[in-house]
């Protein structure tokens, strides 16, 4: 059931991230490089991905909390229970979307954030900060969310302008660079501040398991960063574009793993 | 601003990122008079639709009592319990939709 969760988890966020981050990175380069074409991701295929995560991640959620899977405990939890409130906001979002057309991307990259950011407020860093801290463990999650996918859809954007051999990439790498600079010094801040909230507030035993997944997500993330300032500091400044194209692409698919791997962290209990 | 934010969780109690309990009224174990209130304290709010606690005699019977629960408590008000051995039976979800249960015992003195 936990693997389960998890993974419904993992590929709900997975998909909104790529669809913020592309649709934000998109904007952003409408409005900084107004000469490079839109790349437009498949987005159906995302969203679509994302509602079925969402159904699943649900049902699955209220079988946990009722030990039972009919109707009547669906109905219950999604209307006496907070995840629940969230979860029609969020399958009510996701329609949005999906009715919106593909070229507004300010309004994709909005509703997409709402989306992604939403269970936050049930995120284990906003059950677990101290007490009348709960908004700020929520904002914090909510943050840590939007700047992993803006990170993480923007490096779908960039390789796909790779791919398409895209003539001004040496503007639009100095674009993402700067940019996603940014939102990989906030990850990092709120992660460091979530695990604080997590694990190292209280004397209590930590769960090993939770420990070990912990300690491999954060080993992927130190790839991405190594990966990242190569390409920055290193293959920018030489023009090394099929380096960079290829890095692009490992990052890309770590950080996609390591977005299942929260999946995962937020089904285990941190403490025994 | 960042020892701010670290002082700011570590003046507070913590929490345990999953709704255990931190405390109950009477206490585990623990031998009391007759009392017109069951109290248990979790360490983060719970969703009422899937916390419950029940109670049961030495014999294991069921003892029906008022119940609610709101915040981060569960209260049982039990009437005249008679003198003799309790448990209580918690099952705690909070917001993060995570189930944890338990159970502890106390006795009722004349």
């Amino acid at each position: 059931m936990i693997l389960a969760i998890a993974a419904a988890r993992g590929l709900y966020f997975a998909a909104l991230m790529l669809l913020f981050g592309s649709a934000a990175f998109e904007v952003l380069l409408k409005k900084q490089l107004p000469f490079v074409a839109p790349v437009l991701l498949p987005r159906r295929g995302m969203l679509l991905a994302a509602l079925a995560a969402a159904l699943v991640w649900f049902a699955l959620a209220a079988a946990q909390m009722a030990d039972a899977a009919d109707l009547a405990t669906i109905r219950l939890a999604a209307t006496a229970t907070l995840f629940g409130n969230l979860f029609v906001l969020r399958v009510a979002v996701l329609l949005g979307l999906l009715l919106l057309p593909a070229r507004r991307l300010t309004g994709t990259a909005v509703l997409a954030a709402a989306a992604l950011s939403l269970p936050s407020a049930t995120s284990h860093a906003a059950t677990a900060s101290p007490a009348g801290l709960a908004a700020t463990g929520t904002i914090l999650d909510a943050v840590h969310l939007l700047t992993c996918g803006f990170w993480i859809g923007g490096l779908a954007v960039l390789i796909a302008l790779f791919r398409r051999k895209d003539p001004n990439m040496l503007q639009v790498l100095s674009l993402f660079s700067d940019t996603a600079l940014v939102a990989v010094l906030l990850l990092a801040m709120t992660g460091m501040i979530n695990i604080v909230t997590i694990l190292l507030v209280g004397n209590h035993v930590r769960a090993p398991v939770y420990l070990a997944v912990l300690g491999a997500k954060l080993a992927l993330v130190g790839i991405m960063l190594a990966l990242a300032l190569v390409n920055r500091f290193a293959l920018t400044e030489a023009g090394e574009h099929p380096k960079i194209a290829r890095n692009a692409v490992i990052e890309l698919g770590l950080g996609l793993i390591v977005v299942l791997l929260a999946g995962l962290l937020g089904q285990l209990s941190p403490v025994q | 601003m960042k020892k701010i934010v670290l002082l700011m969780l570590l003046a507070t109690s913590p929490a345990f990122a999953h709704a255990k309990l931190v405390n109950s009224d009477p206490a585990a174990n623990s031998n009391v008079k007759s009392p017109s209130m069951i109290k248990l304290s979790f360490s983060e709010t719970l969703e009422p639709a899937f916390s419950t606690a029940t109670l049961t005699d030495g014999a294991g019977r069921t003892v029906p009592v008022p119940r609610s629960v709101g915040g981060a408590t569960i209260t049982l008000l039990p009437i005249g319990l008679k003198p003799g051995a309790y448990k209580v039976n918690w099952q705690a979800v909070g917001h993060d939709t995570h189930k944890l249960s338990g159970s502890f015992g106390f006795k009722v003195i004349p």
